[in-house]
């Protein structure tokens, strides 16, 4: 009994770490290379609904109950086959895309101020799904597959564990993937390289512009795909609702901060900011609280933890002198 | 091949150009996206435009312009202030909640009067509420140096969760209504309507416009303005000068959590009138403010006219939903267009742009 609620706790955690998690991965890679893109809220709501609106297209019709007759179909469900679920994670990451070349047109082509263009990248996100999100409703999506099915009660109080998205793992995977290639592969060296100082690595003749397109662009990526998990999997089946985001892309911005720009320290960020969003579940049953703390200390400790932690971190004023990008943030002038 | 040299001299001419490539280019990117989304686009596009002369009250329609104006004026300019600094406070949406709150709570503390002298007592108490909420990220950031940007946007979500806290809860009007709010604030407290029948149009206007000209002059012509200018051109030249950089964060982070607070306590007295949850109470002045700052370029009659043009802008939207059934959310999309543009076009006014062909690289030549 204690074992299996300990192994719900965690899976919830993890399926709330989970889109924080990768959308903070692309931001990595983004301010390693020495640009802060702080539109990733916008690029994960815009991710979110296009999954939402992608998944409605693409799920299959299941008939459980099929018309006596033989043709046709009396009760019927729809559900999302793992394969075309993948397809919808990969639009959904396309979109962000979509909106990170946007900002890298500006902050790179049109040299603008990168906070400001990225708070505008934000606003543009949550004009766009308020705007084009309305007429969702009448859309259904099909719940996602898992991937053991049926399988999962031979595996006894792990099952729930073992059958979270694969999203969750390969998550994890590719946020200690990206710190390993930062760190051990030439294309990291460059990126880190351009990210210290860009014009030292401009005089080597690395190609600063090109580089930092490619890891706005991968940020993009990661962003909209972690919103596809946020309106696909988090709350177990497909929602679209204006706002889902609920400033998980700060969220993730915030982890970077906490981790120091490292990759091990981002995963292990992700799952503090993970336990406390799942804390508002596990803790509003609780007998004997205050009448203030569930309606709002609970579900405001999302944000008020960050704040701690991050205050905490931020007291080591060196700490994050040494691992901070000497770049991050500042105007690229290359030939003046 | 495209040459971009940084400009030695950046005059008043470069400026106007700049404003005007970032005019045209929102005007037609936000044509065409009214086109698109559109049902009827020409009368979409007309309407938008002359609303105030179809066929409402000419008064009523202007007044609606000027009274969100009013909000992204004041709100933006204090912002401004923080950005000049480079202190990067994104969070006014929570100190205007935080003001309504505290302007609320100061009524129920003073035992609930209902004569006028109670107003002033509120205003103040809204200020005090939008300052001690924007005081959290300065502290955060003059002790322990943590990053005000992320703080001051976490605590809008507390903010709001407050919203929903209060008019729930030891707040919450003893006749239910849908959503949840408190009760509504004694008319003889609440800021009335200048012109009969013109609700919009009330006492609020011209305290704002008082501050937006207190606030203006105090950047234009004070010392603190001058430091401000300093430490927004040249961060090491402002710490040669002496200027502390931890007053400064105080400063600015004080006076724009006060502004925004201030402006909090206009809209529960002027046009709302009670406390109720998020979803009705706000409406992103907070963050229509922030790009009202930018479009201004940080300067406060620049941010006199952005906040004029989002403010028509939005009460043209409203009007073409009403009218015409189109969707208001064109007023979002041309206020991210314009903000877009607008950062776009500075390249040409911090820049010398050419085509390096030939006629260029002879005229570089001396």
């Amino acid at each position: 009994m204690e074992w299996a609620y300990l192994v719900l706790t965690l899976v919830s955690v993890l399926n709330f770490a989970t889109p924080l998690l990768l959308a903070a991965t692309g931001e990595l890679v983004v301010e390693k290379s020495g640009v802060l893109n702080l539109g990733v809220e916008g690029m994960m709501i815009v991710g979110a609904m296009t999954a939402y609106f992608v998944g409605a297209h693409i799920d299959l019709e299941v008939c459980t109950v099929p018309h006596f007759s033989g043709v046709g179909c009396l009760v019927g469900t729809s559900s999302l086959p793992f394969e075309r679920f993948a397809m919808v994670v990969l639009t959904a990451g396309l979109a962000g895309v979509a909106l990170s070349l946007l900002f890298a047109l500006l902050v790179l082509g049109f040299r603008s101020n990168q906070v400001a263009t990225g708070l505008g990248l934000t606003l543009l996100g949550l004009t766009l799904t308020n705007a084009l999100g309305a007429g969702s409703g009448d859309l259904k999506v099909g719940r996602v597959e898992t991937v053991l099915g049926t399988t999962v009660n031979e595996w006894g109080i792990w099952g729930p564990l073992l059958n979270m998205n694969p999203m969750v793992w390969l998550t994890i995977g590719l946020c200690f993937a990206v710190g390993w290639a930062l760190t051990h592969t030439r294309l990291g060296l460059i990126i880190r390289a351009i990210g210290e100082n860009h014009d030292s690595a401009h005089t080597l003749g690395l190609p600063v512009v090109w580089i930092r397109l490619g890891a706005i662009s991968f940020g993009g990526l990661c962003a909209g795909m972690a919103g596809a998990y946020l309106s696909m999997i988090q709350i177990g089946a497909p929602l679209w609702k204006e706002g889902i985001t609920a400033g998980a892309g700060w969220l993730a911005l915030a982890l970077i901060l906490f981790a120091t720009w490292r990759a091990e320290r981002v995963v292990f960020g992700a799952l503090i900011f993970g336990f406390t969003l799942a804390l508002e579940l596990r803790l509003q049953t609780l007998p004997g609280l205050p009448s203030w703390f569930v309606p709002w200390l609970l579900p405001s400790l999302p944000y008020l933890i960050p704040i701690v932690v991050l205050t905490l971190i931020s007291l080591d004023a060196r700490a994050i002198r040494r691992n901070a990008p000497a770049s991050l943030g500042k105007l690229f002038e290359p030939g003046s | 091949m495209i040459q971009i040299t940084r400009r030695a001299d950046v005059t008043a001419v470069h400026s106007l150009l700049s404003v005007a490539i970032a005019a045209v280019l929102t005007i037609v990117i936000s044509t065409g996206v009214l086109f698109l989304t559109a049902k009827a686009p020409v009368d979409a596009l007309s309407q938008l435009l002359t609303y105030p002369y179809q066929g409402g009250t000419i008064m009523v329609q202007w007044s609606k312009a000027l009274n969100m104006a009013a909000y992204l004026g004041v709100m933006g300019l204090g912002l401004s202030i923080c950005y000049r600094a480079n202190v990067w406070n994104i969070g006014a949406e929570g100190q205007f909640a935080m003001g309504g709150i505290g302007a609320f709570g100061t009524w129920l503390l003073l035992g609930s009067p209902t004569a006028a002298w109670a107003i002033p007592c509120l205003l103040i108490g809204g200020a005090l509420a939008g300052l001690l909420w924007a005081s959290i990220p300065a502290l955060l950031k003059t002790r322990a140096n943590t990053n005000e940007l992320l703080t001051s946007l976490m605590l809008v979500y507390v903010a709001a969760q407050t919203l929903f806290f209060v008019s729930n809860g030891p707040w919450q009007a003893p006749v239910r209504y849908s959503p949840p709010q408190t009760i509504v604030l004694p008319e003889t407290v609440q800021l009335n309507a200048m012109l009969t029948g013109v609700p919009t149009f009330h006492a609020g206007l011209p305290i704002a416009l008082g501050l937006f000209v207190v606030i203006a002059l105090l950047v234009l012509y004070t010392p603190f303005g001058y430091r401000l200018k300093v430490t927004e051109t040249t961060p090491r030249a402002a710490r040669f000068a002496g200027y502390s950089p931890a007053a400064t964060v105080w400063a600015v982070f004080l006076l724009s959590g006060a502004l925004s607070g201030v402006m909090g306590a206009i809209y529960l007295l002027g046009d709302i009138g009670y406390v109720t949850e998020e979803s009705n109470f706000l409406r992103g002045f907070g963050f229509s403010a922030i790009v009202v700052a930018f479009l201004g370029r940080l300067h406060p009659v620049g941010i006199l006219f952005a906040a004029l043009l989002l403010g028509y802008v939005a009460g043209g939207a409203s009007w073409i939903q009403a009218n015409l059934r189109e969707d208001d959310s064109i007023a979002g999309f041309i206020e991210v267009i314009a903000l877009m543009s607008t950062l776009a076009s500075a390249l040409f006014l911090q820049y010398r742009v050419t085509w390096r062909g030939i006629i260029a690289q002879t005229q570089e030549s001396p």
